[in-house]
């Protein structure tokens, strides 16, 4: 008898697919121990809440029994109330005096328990702490502290009131009242006291003043060198503490405090706003590096060789439409079932062509390879960690111009021996004028960064040395065009060549050996300057034909 | 032999490993280094050409054989140097006269797919160097070594030689400890591209030695630094001399 009966009776309504849903129900029903069936079949669907008490009783405890603990009135007193001779009572347990050692005395005489001259302390003294206000005298206030706004006095008051309220500054605000020493009135009391103007410090101007005490202090007492971490950290932020915008704070939190609730309103539609906006952002931003992802060459993710020949391919296709298939999306294949690429005869003809035009693709039986499987490779390659790498002396490279084995050495000489032999010379000599073999001995990583710095700069040298060569010969032809000049003034005024009777072929043989000499001072004349020099000795000569022939005029 | 079509390169990768090469040249000497029967009578010194790995390294399982190209004069002169213990050493022991270049030919393990590459060294057999007094003190130590470091650069080796490179010599296969000279212990398994902390008697080649020479490379900079400078102030101090002519010459 079910309740299913039990409704049909009562003409319930409601039960026409009951009882499929019923018997469903029923199966899993937990069986209850201990119940009659028909016990529990009465509750119909739901099952009874009946839980059978475990009768377990408590264990009596054995043994450990000791006898009860006896407790005392003990008196005690509290040091943190500043001297106050007030005796108070708690219960505390008594102790008991070990008993041991009174019987190893040997004389028998139990020791009294020393009678406690002191009540206790009491245990929450400890936690009256005072504030450690930074201490000075009038010397050190003097040199370090004197500020225009704060007197001593009114330095002393604050330290003080700091002092007494533990550094609550909320508290040390309200109560700071500091009224100046009144000057002597003894000049005329009759005027009417003279009310010294009330100064209203604000909370940020008392703790700046503060800060910047405590910070002067701390340094004097302790150079900031010395200090530990938690020390320098606190001077720090002493240091760093700015009325300003700790007004200014305040100020915000203050507009935000009476702001109206439209506004606040407003400004959570605005947050949350922005925030659509930046999500919205970000999953453009996540998107559209998806598409650079994908539009980027893929990372072969294995070996493309296997696909290189024919039959590869063919597997290749076959893999494909296998998979195309399965995919219960449009097919890759036209209606009739062909693939695309046409009937597999003209495919062979393709791929044979590619065979011939990819000299790779005929060597390596591609039948074995394709037991290793194309997806084997940098998923499988172990990941180095940073130590291992060094380890082994893996290094990651943006470029590498050519694969294939090659020695350190060679790379590293490489900027001077793809130079031309001229210069390939010069940079040999900067090299051992600066005492370095070309030879680096050890031709590490390291190393080969630092000697393509020293190179760089070792053409930047040579560079300016061909400049100045340059210029030295310009420097030359002009001192030879000016000599010349000047001859030519002094003819023309008709006054005698100094100790010069031949004229111009002896001055034309001074100024060739004067450039001789500046030729070889220049230890490495450059190609350029030697043609300067040579035109300017055609210049020379132009000019000094000229000046025969006026002479001969 | 093209390289099968199932090997790739590792991208963007670069793999070194140092080694050491060059010769040691002795003279002959009736009490320390007497000459071997059947040398011919012209020959002055007996030499060694090597390469190894820097502090006794092993280097055999990137480096399968080397050839050394000897001077046309001597019988045979190619001689190939292959199939070493691992951590040993491919050399070559010689007797001669005269200095000459040996062209040094390393082949790699078939695993590397590489081609072999070819090093120069030149044979010292008589001392040599900057000063006459290093010279001097190179004859009195009796022996003369012309010994260069060097670092194999695998740029973007095949996958399987990566391998290889890359990971702790296969247990059991030279994974043994050896004592060296100077009572230090080196595990010649140990495939790594490391070289030693510290100098010591034999093997010059340390981070040391690297230091060292990086010190000498920057102050070398900052002297080049120094010659820009006054080259500098020399072509300011020229252009107004120059300037000064010129402007001389046009009134």
């Amino acid at each position: 008898m079910s309740s299913h009966d039990v409704r049909d009776m009562l003409d319930l309504p409601g039960d026409a697919p009951r009882p499929t849903k019923k018997q469903k129900i029923a199966a899993p029903r937990p069986v209850l121990k201990g119940l009659a069936r028909e016990v529990q079949n009465l509750s119909g669907d739901n099952p009874i809440a009946i839980v059978p008490e475990v009768t377990v009783f408590k264990k009596r405890r054995f043994a450990t029994r000791k006898p009860a603990a006896k407790w005392e009135l003990k008196p005690f007193k509290n040091s943190a109330r500043n001297g106050d001779s007030l005796v108070l009572r708690h219960w505390r347990r008594k102790t008991e005096a070990p008993p041991a050692p009174v019987l190893e005395n040997g004389n028998g005489e139990p020791s009294e328990p020393q009678p406690a001259l002191e009540p206790e302390d009491s245990t929450f003294a400890k936690y009256n702490v005072r504030v450690q206000t930074p201490k000075y005298d009038e010397e050190q206030y003097n040199t370090k502290l004197r500020n225009e706004d704060w007197s001593k006095d009114e330095t002393d008051y604050l330290m003080d009131l700091v002092q007494e309220y533990d550094l609550r500054w909320p508290v040390i605000w309200d109560r700071y009242d500091y009224v100046p020493p009144v000057p002597q009135m003894d000049v005329d009391p009759s005027e009417g006291a003279i009310v010294p103007a009330e100064k209203v410090r604000t909370m940020e101007a008392l703790k700046a003043r503060y800060y910047f005490v405590a910070a002067t202090m701390m340094k004097v007492n302790k150079p900031p060198e010395l200090m530990n971490a938690a020390e320098f950290s606190l001077l720090e932020l002493m240091n760093h503490f700015s009325p300003t915008t700790e007004a200014a704070r305040k100020k915000f939190a203050e507009a935000a405090f009476h702001r109206t609730k439209e506004e606040a309103r407003e400004e959570e539609s605005l947050l949350l706003e922005l925030k659509r906006i930046l999500a919205r952002s970000e999953r453009l931003s996540q998107e559209r590096r998806e598409l650079y992802s994908r539009l980027e060459a893929p990372h072969s993710q294995g070996n493309i060789g296997v696909y290189t020949s024919s039959q590869g391919l063919q597997q290749l296709l076959q893999q494909l439409m296998t998979a195309d298939k399965t995919k219960k999306r449009r097919s890759l294949m036209g209606a009739d079932g062909m693939s695309p690429a046409g009937p597999g005869l003209q495919q062979q003809g393709s791929f044979d062509r590619r065979d011939g035009t990819n000299r790779e693709s005929i060597s390596g039986p591609s039948g074995s390879n394709n037991k290793k499987g194309p997806s084997q490779g940098i998923s499988e390659r172990r990941q180095l960690t940073a130590d291992e790498e060094k380890m082994y002396g893996v290094k990651h490279l943006d470029r590498i111009t050519s694969s294939g084995p090659a020695f350190r050495h060679e790379k590293i000489s490489k900027p001077i021996t793809s130079k031309s032999s001229i210069q390939q010379q010069k940079i040999a000599n900067v090299l051992t004028e600066l005492r370095i073999s070309q030879r680096l001995r050890m031709p590490t990583e390291e190393v080969g960064k630092q000697f393509e710095i020293l190179l760089q700069n070792i053409n930047v040298l040579l560079d300016q040395r061909k400049l100045a060569d340059k210029l030295t010969g310009e420097i030359n032809v002009a001192k030879a065009l000016k000599a010349e000049r000047e001859k030519k003034e002094r003819a023309e005024r008709g006054e005698p060549e100094p100790g010069d009777e031949d004229g111009e072929g002896a001055a034309g043989d001074g100024e060739i050996k004067t450039e001789d000499g500046a030729r070889e001072k220049s230890a490495a004349p450059s190609v350029r300057a030697g043609s300067v020099h040579k035109r300017s000795a055609s210049v020379m000569s132009g000019v000094s034909d000229k000046s025969t022939k006026r002479q001969r005029k | 032999m093209a390289p099968p079509n199932n090997q790739k390169r590792v991208k963007g990768t670069q793999v070194y490993r140092p080694f050491v090469y060059g010769t040691i040249a002795k003279p002959f000497n009736d009490d320390t280094n007497p000459k071997p029967p059947g040398t011919p009578a012209d020959h002055t010194h007996s030499w060694t050409v090597f390469v190894k790995g820097v502090d006794d390294g092993d280097i055999t399982y990137w480096c399968k054989k080397v050839q050394f190209k000897l001077h046309e004069s001597i019988p045979n002169p190619l001689r190939m140097i292959d199939d070493i213990p691992p951590g040993g050493t491919f050399e070559v022991h010689e007797t001669g006269w005269g200095e000459f270049e040996i062209t040094i030919k390393l082949y790699y393990v078939p695993e590397s797919l590489e081609k072999p590459q070819t090093l120069y060294h030149h044979l010292r057999l008589h001392p040599y160097g900057e000063t006459e007094e290093e010279k001097e003190k190179m004859k009195q130590r009796g022996e003369v070594p012309a010994v260069v470091y060097e670092e194999q650069l695998f740029n973007e080796p095949y996958e399987n030689f990566y391998e290889i490179l890359t990971n702790p010599a296969p247990a059991g296969k030279g994974g043994k400890t050896k004592v060296l000279k100077g009572g230090m212990v080196s595990s010649v398994g140990e495939r790594t591209a490391l070289i030693p902390l510290t100098n010591r008697p034999g093997s010059e080649f340390s981070l040391e030695t690297e230091n060292l020479l990086l010190v000498d490379i920057k102050r070398a900079a900052t002297e080049v630094m120094r010659m820009i400078e006054e080259t500098k102030r020399e072509i300011v101090e020229k252009e107004a001399e120059l300037a000064t002519y010129k402007g001389a010459i046009q009134t």
